[in-house]
C-alpha cells in the first residue's frame, strides 16, 4: 500500500481514538440507540386501560371483560367516580365498553344486543387497534358461550406475516438503526475532522506537503469508512445476538451494499466540510442533510403514504435505497432483482457524491 | 460588580446575539429553517390512514364471487389491487418488493360461499416493513364485515354488535394525533440544542470570562443571550399553531391561557437543561451530542409523540415519567382535542413545574458555580 496513504491512515486513527469524546459517538451512542430503537419503541398497541360498565349480574359482561384482561391486550383502568365519558377525557381510561342497560345476557338471549364501546381516539393508532381487539376477544367468549351457535365467520381471513411472523419491531427498526449510524460516522466524523485541519490550519501544512489532493482526500475519508465498517459488523452482531435478526441473505450483498452507501456518505461528509469553516458549522450541516433524510428512508413512517412531492425527494435519497437493501437481504434473503437494482441507483448517487466532493475538495485546495 | 438586573444590559447582550445568529449562515440556517423542515415532515409525511396501498391478488378461483371480492378491495380506496401476473408466484412479489400485500382466493371459493359453507381467504403480508403492514391490518375489520354483508348469503345475525364511537377524534384523523405533539417536539429539540449550542460557544471562545469581568451580571448575560432563542422558539409554537388550526383543522377545545402555561414551563425547562449542558461541557461539539442523547432522542421515541408509552417495557416507561416531553404531550392533546381542564391536566401540569424547577435550579447553581469561584 502507498506508504503516504498508510501513514494518514495512522494517524487519523491515532487522532480519532484517543480523543474520548470521539470514543463516546463512536461505541456509546450506538448502543444507546439500539437499547431505544430495538427495545424500547415498539409500533404494537399493548396495555391499553380498559373499562367496563355492567349490571353486576350480568355473567356474559364481566366474562368479556375478564377475557379482554386475560388477553395480554387491555389493562384494567383505575376509574373513579363519574360517567365513562369523563373517564376517558381525564385519562384514566383508554377505552370504555358499556354494556346494555337491561343486561348483556338478557339481551343476547331475547335476540341481539348492542355492546357500546368508547375509544380514546386521540391516539389514532390505538384506537383502531382497541376495536380490533375487542372484536376478537367478543368471538371468543361467544364460541364459548354459545357453543352450538354457529359463530364462524363466513368469509375468514388468514392473515400472515412473511418474514416476521411475530411483528417484531426490532426486526423492522434494527435496519434502521445501521443505516443512521453508518450515517451519522461517517458524514459527521469526516466532514468535522477535515474541518478541524482547516480551523487548527494544518490544512496549509498538508497542502505545501509533497502528497497529491487525491493521497490527501483519500487518507482523510479512508479511516472512517474502514471505522464505519467495523461498527455495521458490530450491530449485525448485536442484531443477530440480542435481537435474533436472522440474516437470510449473501453476506457479500450486505458487505457491498454498506460499501457503496459508505461511499456515497463519506462524499456527503467531504461535500459538507467544504462549505463549512468551524466544526460547529459542519455539525448543524449534517443534522441538516441527516433529518431529512432519515425522515425520507422509510425507516420509522412508509414513504408511500407521503405526498408526491415528499416521495419524488425520497428518490434521491440513497438511505431509501440502503434501508430496502438492508431489509431485503437480512429479513428476505437478497432477491436478486432489488439488490442490482437498489444498489445501481446506490451506485448512481455514489458516483455523483464522489465527483462532486472530488471537485470541490480540489477547489478549496488550489 | 454593580447590584441590580439592567435590562438594557440585557437588552444589549440579546442584540448582541441576534447579530450572531444573522451572521452565521449555518445558525439562521438551523434556527429559521429547521422548524419549518419538521413542520413540513412530520406534519404531512406522517399519516397513519391508508391511501391506496398496492395489493397484489391471485385470483384462482375465477368466479363472479371472487371478482366481487377482490373489487371489494379496490374501491374501498384504501387499496389498489393488481392481479398477480401469469407465471408469478406470490411470495415473489413481496421479495421483490412489488408489493405488500398478496391476497389469495383458492379454487371453490365462489362454490363454497353459495353452499353456505365457510370459506378463507389467504392474505400474505410484508413483515418486514411493520410500519405499512401494521397500518393494512388495521384496515381490515372493516373490509371482512363489508365482505361478509357484501357476499355471503347467510350471514350468521351476530348475537352481540360492537358499535365503537371514537371520541375527540371521530374520523381517526391522524394530523390531529401527529400535530397537537408536533410543537412539543420541535420545541424540545430546537431549544435544547440552540441554547446549549450558543452558550457552549462563548465558553469555548473564552469570550465568556471576558463577559463576566465587564458589568454586566451573569443573570443578564444568561437572559440576554437565551432570549432572542425564545422568541425565535415562541414564534414557531404560533406557527405551529396556525398551521395547526387553519391547515390542518385541527380543533382547539381547551384553554389557551393553561396551554400558554404549559408552552412556558416547557420552554424554560428546555432552555435550562440546555445551560446546563452548556455549562458541563464547555464544548460545542460536545454539547450538542449530549443535547441529541438527552434532548432530541428522548423527545422524539420517548415521549409517546408516536410510539406508545404503554408499549413500551417496564423500565422506559419508568423513565417517561421523569421526561418532560412526555408531560406536555399529554397536556399539549388534552387541550386540543379533548377540551381537558385544569382538574384532568394536574398531573402533567404539576409534573412539569416540579421538574421545571429542578432542572432551572440545577441549571442556576451550575452556571453560578461556575463564574463565581
Amino acid at each position: 500500500m502507498n506508504p503516504t496513504l498508510l501513514g494518514f491512515v495512522r494517524k487519523e486513527f491515532i487522532q480519532t481514538l484517543r480523543d474520548p469524546r470521539m470514543r463516546v459517538l463512536i461505541f456509546l451512542a450506538p448502543i444507546l440507540q439500539l437499547l431505544l430503537f430495538g427495545y424500547a419503541i415498539s409500533t404494537e398497541v399493548r396495555n391499553i386501560r380498559l373499562a367496563a360498565q355492567y349490571a353486576p349480574q350480568d355473567v356474559l359482561a364481566r366474562r368479556l371483560e375478564e377475557r379482554a384482561l386475560r388477553s395480554g391486550w387491555f389493562l384494567p383502568a383505575a376509574v373513579r367516580g363519574g360517567d365513562p365519558f369523563a373517564w376517558i377525557q381525564a385519562g384514566q381510561a383508554d377505552a370504555v365498553f358499556i354494556a346494555p342497560a337491561r343486561g348483556l345476557t338478557q339481551d343476547v338471549q331475547r335476540g341481539g344486543a348492542r355492546v357500546q364501546v368508547l375509544v380514546d381516539a386521540t391516539n389514532v393508532l390505538r384506537a383502531r387497534a382497541v376495536e380490533r381487539y375487542l372484536q376478537a376477544v367478543l368471538q371468543e367468549v361467544l364460541a364459548e358461550a354459545f357453543p352450538g351457535a354457529q359463530t364462524a365467520p363466513p368469509i375468514a381471513f388468514d392473515v400472515r406475516m412473511l418474514y416476521n411472523p411475530a411483528m417484531d419491531t426490532a426486526f423492522f427498526l434494527v435496519p434502521g438503526v445501521m443505516v443512521m449510524l453508518l450515517c451519522i460516522i461517517t458524514v459527521l466524523l469526516t466532514s468535522m475532522s477535515l474541518v478541524r485541519e482547516k480551523e487548527l490550519g494544518t490544512f496549509e501544512t498538508l497542502i505545501s506537503a509533497p502528497v497529491k489532493n487525491w493521497e490527501i482526500l483519500l487518507g482523510k475519508t479512508l479511516p472512517f469508512m474502514l471505522l464505519s465498517m467495523v461498527v455495521v459488523h458490530l450491530i449485525l452482531l448485536a442484531a443477530i445476538v440480542i435481537f435474533g435478526l436472522p440474516m437470510r441473505g449473501a453476506y457479500w450483498k450486505f458487505l457491498l451494499a454498506a460499501f457503496l452507501f459508505v461511499c456515497t456518505t463519506v462524499s456527503v461528509g467531504t461535500l459538507i466540510s467544504t462549505i463549512a469553516r468551524r466544526q460547529q458549522q459542519a455539525m448543524m450541516a449534517t443534522f441538516l442533510f441527516l433529518f431529512p433524510a432519515i425522515m425520507l428512508s422509510g425507516m420509522m413512517f412508509p414513504i408511500e403514504n407521503m405526498p408526491e412531492g415528499l416521495i419524488l425527494v425520497a428518490y434521491l435519497n440513497p438511505l431509501k435505497y440502503m434501508l430496502t437493501l438492508l431489509r431485503n437481504i437480512l429479513l428476505k434473503g437478497g432477491d436478486d432483482w432489488v439488490f442490482w437494482t437498489n444498489l445501481a441507483a446506490l451506485f448512481l448517487i455514489a458516483l455523483v457524491a464522489v465527483g462532486a466532493s472530488f471537485n470541490r475538495f480540489r477547489q478549496t485546495l488550489n | 460588580m454593580t447590584g441590580g438586573f439592567y435590562l438594557s444590559r440585557a437588552a444589549s447582550m440579546a442584540r448582541k446575539e441576534i447579530r450572531h445568529i444573522l451572521r452565521d449562515p449555518f445558525t439562521l440556517a438551523w434556527a429559521v429553517g429547521l422548524p419549518i423542515v419538521m413542520m413540513l415532515f412530520f406534519g404531512y409525511a406522517i399519516d397513519f390512514n391508508v391511501r391506496e396501498v398496492r395489493l397484489v391478488a391471485a385470483d384462482r378461483d375465477h368466479t363472479r364471487a371472487s371478482r366481487e371480492l377482490l373489487s371489494l378491495f379496490g374501491s374501498s380506496r384504501f387499496f389498489r389491487v393488481q392481479p398477480l401476473e401469469a407465471g408469478r408466484s406470490a411470495p415473489a412479489d413481496l421479495v421483490q418488493e412489488k408489493t405488500k400485500g398478496v391476497l389469495i382466493v383458492e379454487p371453490g371459493f365462489g362454490r363454497d360461499l353459495g353452499a353456505g359453507r365457510p370459506v378463507q381467504v389467504q392474505l400474505l403480508l410484508d413483515g418486514a416493513d411493520n410500519s405499512t403492514t401494521g397500518l393494512i391490518v388495521s384496515y381490515f375489520a372493516g373490509i371482512q364485515q363489508l365482505a361478509w354483508k357484501r357476499l355471503a348469503l347467510a350471514v350468521p345475525r351476530a348475537p352481540v354488535a360492537l358499535v365503537t364511537r371514537y371520541l375527540f377524534n371521530p374520523e381517526l384523523n391522524s394530523h390531529w394525533f401527529v400535530v397537537p405533539g408536533l410543537a412539543v417536539v420541535v420545541m424540545g429539540i430546537l431549544s435544547i440544542i440552540l441554547t446549549a449550542l450558543t452558550v457552549a460557544r462563548e465558553w469555548e471562545t473564552g469570550s465568556m470570562e471576558l463577559l463576566l469581568s465587564t458589568p454586566v451580571r451573569p443573570l443578564e448575560i444568561i437572559l440576554g443571550k437565551l432570549a432572542p432563542y425564545l422568541g425565535l422558539v415562541f414564534a414557531t409554537v404560533v406557527f405551529i399553531y396556525l398551521m395547526a388550526r387553519l391547515q390542518f383543522g385541527v380543533p382547539f377545545r381547551g384553554s389557551h391561557l393553561t396551554y400558554l402555561v404549559g408552552v412556558i414551563l416547557f420552554l424554560t425547562l428546555c432552555l435550562a437543561q440546555g445551560l446546563l449542558i452548556s455549562v458541563l461541557t464547555r464544548q460545542q461539539t460536545v454539547a450538542v451530542q449530549v443535547s441529541f442523547i438527552s434532548g432530541l432522542l428522548p423527545t422524539l421515541l420517548l415521549s409517546g409523540f408516536i410510539f406508545p408509552i404503554e408499549s413500551m417495557p417496564g423500565f422506559f416507561q419508568g423513565l417517561t415519567f421523569i421526561l418532560p416531553p412526555r408531560w406536555f404531550v399529554t397536556v399539549s392533546r388534552g387541550l386540543f382535542l379533548k377540551g381537558a381542564g385544569l382538574a384532568e391536566l394536574a398531573l402533567p401540569l404539576g409534573m412539569l413545574t416540579l421538574l421545571n424547577l429542578l432542572m432551572v435550579g440545577a441549571s442556576l447553581r451550575a452556571f453560578k458555580r461556575d463564574v463565581e469561584p
